[in-house]
């Protein structure tokens, strides 16, 4: 009976260490993966050529931003969930930020978008592209949308951002409907630099085979 | 290196954090973070421990269902086709249903049935207000009622009012078509999903999400977005029950579906075909293509029709096989869309289908490559002669493109007119595009004043490409258009666009018609007819004809004529009707090419209830005479939504990213996990030391 119980206590108590190590996890690839990729914008800024954050890694940086001032983010390109442990993500099918039209970024509401919930109308939120040009963009609107019921628009007349995470932030289940939008638009004259005319598909690395966690 | 230059700092930093990475990742089983990390959000709510299976609020979606059943028949060169539409409402709640779905862009529908039990109400043809009134009155006075509206030339949506909770209203709509004898084989085109033209973005409050629903009635959709169009899609696979009873008229040598899996049965002596498909996924149109035994190389006829005191003819005749007069030298342009709905398998075909247009080149040709997304770009400043550097050039180029972004498809344009043209050479643009944009009719006017000369062809790539655009791009630019549904038609299709690019078959086209009778064509004819081309011609006559029809032109560097004799057929075989269509497209392609608007509207208007035929002023509505739902019972509407393309962006992604990780959920369950430990243990110390005080 009593060595019943131990083993029990035991279980339990591995199992909930799993669990909290589990949740770390999770916090701690999304922190250490953002040095890297910090490190891997900086060094194709310094030389121009897009960098790898780790040798194995199939997708690149595309943009940094910033907001609050505080929260810079590195983001990656292609939403996909992968992508998203380890940085903000940039909806391929959109465009790149600056360029004419809606450029959407989505990001895990528990970590790197944490602090998106402070986000006011009039905030500024600054990006980095990766041909060295930055731009500001002032949020329009913030608003709650159902997933379900809702697309995002890609069209859009002037260059457009769009951070997207789940809401609300505090609730315990992922996978609920709602997202927390903000969107924010070019500030006119705010160190714009109008996206180069090349053929920017030409100049993006084709995706090697995907490796990865 | 640059990398020499970082701080010993950052680069302590790094490793850390790589080592971090490698160390946790080797020793914790992944299956843990994978629920977070599922790149299907359906998925990880469908089979996931942790996700539920209900929205937030708990309670479980009940949503409309819809279900489509197409049955076609298919007599010589003309479809009819009935698409059914049932409504099932499994919630308690009555309901208001809408349904946006495409239709072939050559579609005269002219027929709606509601099915309410065994009885089949018809519909009516009215102006589009009108029908809207009628159907918004029955609403409200708790009446069944049906509605069929054009919000685009191939885009068709269904309203269907107060279905009862769990029951069903089934809706039969109806159209002609013709089917083209193309390229050597006869092709009946089913759309059954739609590639969005913009996806309505907007920003609503959770508490309005009913009234975004509801939002038909005063087009509130439109308000809260001017860029969305009715069109949900959804990255969930439809199905629908497809079948074919296909009587050609000659024995066939091939029968093939090319984008799914159907039964043959063969009736008779092989004239008589009969398919069948129970299920098939709605995410790709279903193309069924046959070709003859024996190739009809003299292919021509001319079929009339009395309708009223009116007397209607359908011409339709293969071109020569041979060119209209040789073209020595080229200038090829192709326009490569990159944009995002052009991503996964889309972008690749187009890529293939530019390595072989490049193939086909002679050495005299010129050519230049011009890819868009958000903005346009040209390989080179001016077209280049197409020889061995800059066909390497080429090559590379093609390999590098991958599909982002935007839709910009003036720019494109804009840039492909601006390139100075190679001198003596007769210019030629090869537009490899999906079509997903909405401002088609900007687009086909911008063609139609900068051609000069020029002649512009359009490929459609992809499951659904916007095929009406297609088409009119390519009748602006007096060129053709072909369609390549998967990688392996790339060769064969552009092969056939080839063979057109080489040279029209046939030019000035003039049409004699017998006793000097005098005719209203529904559209002038192409001036530039290509081999494999059908030339169809729909014509409304003053008097009955006697006699033989005269076409003339010039085709083989000499005159050409060709003599039919008109066979009257059976009345309301639906000449009268494809002639209406037909006229009614081509008046609004001259009202958006710049013509007198209330003039069109108009005659479109009395065509169209004349003909009882669905068009952008006129609907569909059916309505049952008792009122059925209770006063005072609510009413909710819904909108079923439509299948996304197979491969395209937005089946391959929802709108909106799973953005949330289970951390928290992880670690509540660790903690509680910890805390009953600690209970266990506690209270067995406290049993420890009872046993102890037993013993003492």
């Amino acid at each position: 009976m009593t060595s019943k119980k131990i083993a029990a206590s035991a279980l339990l108590a591995l199992a909930g260490i799993a669990c909290v190590a589990g949740a770390c996890w999770i916090h701690i690839k999304a922190m250490a993966a953002q040095v890297l990729i910090n490190s891997a914008w900086d060094r194709a800024r310094s030389d121009g050529q897009p960098a790898k954050p780790w040798p194995w890694a199939d997708t690149t940086p595309v943009a940094r931003i910033t907001f609050h001032d505080r929260r810079t983010l590195v983001v990656l390109e292609g939403s996909s969930g992968r992508n998203l442990a380890f940085a903000p993500s940039h909806d391929p099918a959109s465009v790149l930020p600056g360029e004419s039209g809606n450029s959407v970024i989505s990001a895990h509401r528990d970590t790197h978008f944490r602090e998106l919930e402070h986000a006011r109308v009039g905030d500024r939120i600054r990006v980095e592209r990766a041909d060295g040009s930055t731009l500001l963009f002032k949020v329009s609107s913030v608003t709650i949308v159902d997933s379900r019921k809702t697309r995002v628009a890609l069209e859009s007349d002037t260059p457009r951002l769009t951070l997207v995470t789940c809401y609300p932030f505090d609730a315990i289940q992922p996978g609920g409907p709602l997202r927390f939008v903000v969107t924010a638009d070019l500030e006119a004259g705010a160190g714009y630099t109008p996206p180069r005319r090349v053929a920017r598909a030409a100049a993006l690395p084709r995706p090697v085979p995907v490796m990865g966690f | 290196m640059k990398t020499d230059a970082m701080p010993l700092r950052h680069r302590v930093a790094n490793w850390l954090a790589l080592l971090a990475l490698l160390l946790v990742g080797v020793v914790w089983p992944p299956v843990f973070g994978a629920t977070a990390e599922s790149n299907e959000p359906g998925d990880a709510r469908a089979g996931s421990l942790f996700l539920c299976a209900m929205p937030c609020d708990g309670r479980p979606l009940q949503a409309l269902r819809q279900s489509t059943h197409i049955r076609a028949q298919v007599t010589g060169n003309v479809a009819r086709v009935h698409v059914t539409q049932k409504f099932e409402n499994p919630g308690d709640q009555w309901v208001e249903g809408l349904y946006v779905f495409p239709l072939s862009t050559t579609a005269a529908v002219d027929e709606l049935q509601m099915l309410v039990g065994e009885r089949r109400i018809r519909g009516e043809i009215k102006r589009k207000e009108e029908a809207r009134e009628t159907f918004e009155r029955a609403k409200s006075e708790g009446r069944r009622a049906s509605l069929v509206d054009q919000e685009r030339p191939d885009m068709f949506t269904t309203s269907v009012a107060n279905i009862a909770p769990h029951s069903s209203i089934t809706v039969e709509i109806a159209y002609l078509d013709t089917i083209p004898f193309r390229d050597g084989r006869y092709a009946l085109s089913l759309p059954l999903s739609i590639t969005p033209r913009y996806t309505p973005g907007v920003s609503l409050d959770p508490a309005d999400l009913n009234v975004f629903h509801s939002a038909r009635e005063g087009r509130v959709i439109a308000v809260a977005s001017p860029n969305a169009t009715p069109e949900r899609v959804t990255s969930e696979v439809q199905h629908a029950e497809i079948e074919v009873d296909l009587m050609p008229g000659f024995p066939l040598q091939t029968v093939q579906s090319l984008n799914h899996a159907v039964t043959t049965e063969t009736v008779g002596a092989g004239n008589r075909i009969r398919l069948r498909s129970p299920t098939v996924p709605a995410d790709r149109d279903f193309e069924l293509v046959w070709t003859p035994v024996v190739a009809p190389d003299t292919h021509a006829a001319a079929f009339a029709e009395r309708f009223g005191d009116e007397t209607y003819v359908l011409v339709m005749l293969m071109p020569p096989q041979m060119t209209a007069e040789r073209v020595y030298r080229r200038e090829v342009l192709f326009i490569i869309d990159t944009s995002g709905s052009m991503s996964g398998p889309s972008i690749r075909q187009a890529r293939e289908a530019l390595r072989l247009g490049l193939q086909r080149l002679q050495p005299t040709d010129t050519f230049n490559i011009i890819r868009f997304s958000n903005d346009a770009s040209s390989l080179f400043p001016i077209s280049q002669p197409a020889v061995g550097v800059n066909r390497q050039t080429a090559a590379e180029f093609i390999d590098s493109l991958e599909a982002q972004g935007g839709t910009e498809m003036r720019a494109a344009l804009n840039l492909a007119f601006d390139i100075p043209r190679t001198p003596d050479a007769l210019r030629q643009i090869v537009f490899v595009t999906d079509g997903s944009v909405g401002n088609e009719a900007e687009l086909v006017a911008l063609i139609h004043r900068r051609l000069a000369g020029a002649r512009l062809f359009t490929v459609g790539i992809g499951s659904a490409p916007n095929a009406y655009f297609m088409r009119e791009a390519a009748a602006a630019g007096r060129g053709s258009f072909t369609f390549i549904p998967q990688i392996e038609h790339v060769s064969e299709r552009m092969a056939d666009l080839f063979r057109k690019l080489e040279n029209p078959a046939l030019v000035d086209l003039q049409l004699h018609w017998p006793d000097g009778a005098t005719a209203t064509l529904a559209a002038s004819p192409p001036s530039d007819v290509y081999a494999g081309d059908p030339l169809t011609v729909a014509a409304k006559l003053s008097t009955v004809p006697r006699g033989v029809l005269t076409l003339t032109g010039r085709s083989g560097g000499g005159a050409w004529t060709r003599q039919l004799p008109l066979q009257v057929v059976a009345d309301s075989s639906g000449i009268a009707k494809l002639w209406a269509r037909e006229r009614i497209g081509e008046l609004s392609r001259q009202k958006k090419l710049g013509g007198d608007a209330a003039e069109s509207e108009s005659q479109i208007v009395s065509l169209a209830l004349k003909h009882h035929l669905v068009s952008e002023y006129t609907s569909l509505v059916a309505v049952d005479e008792t009122p059925v739902r209770p006063v005072g019972a609510d009413l909710q509407a819904q909108q079923v939504p439509t299948s996304a393309p197979r491969g395209s962006a937005w089946a391959q992604t929802t709108g909106f990213a799973p953005t949330a990780t289970n951390a928290p959920l992880l670690l509540l369950i660790g903690l509680m996990c910890l805390g009953f430990a600690l209970a266990l243990r506690v209270n067995y110390s406290r049993l420890c030391v009872n046993a102890e005080r037993h013993v003492a």
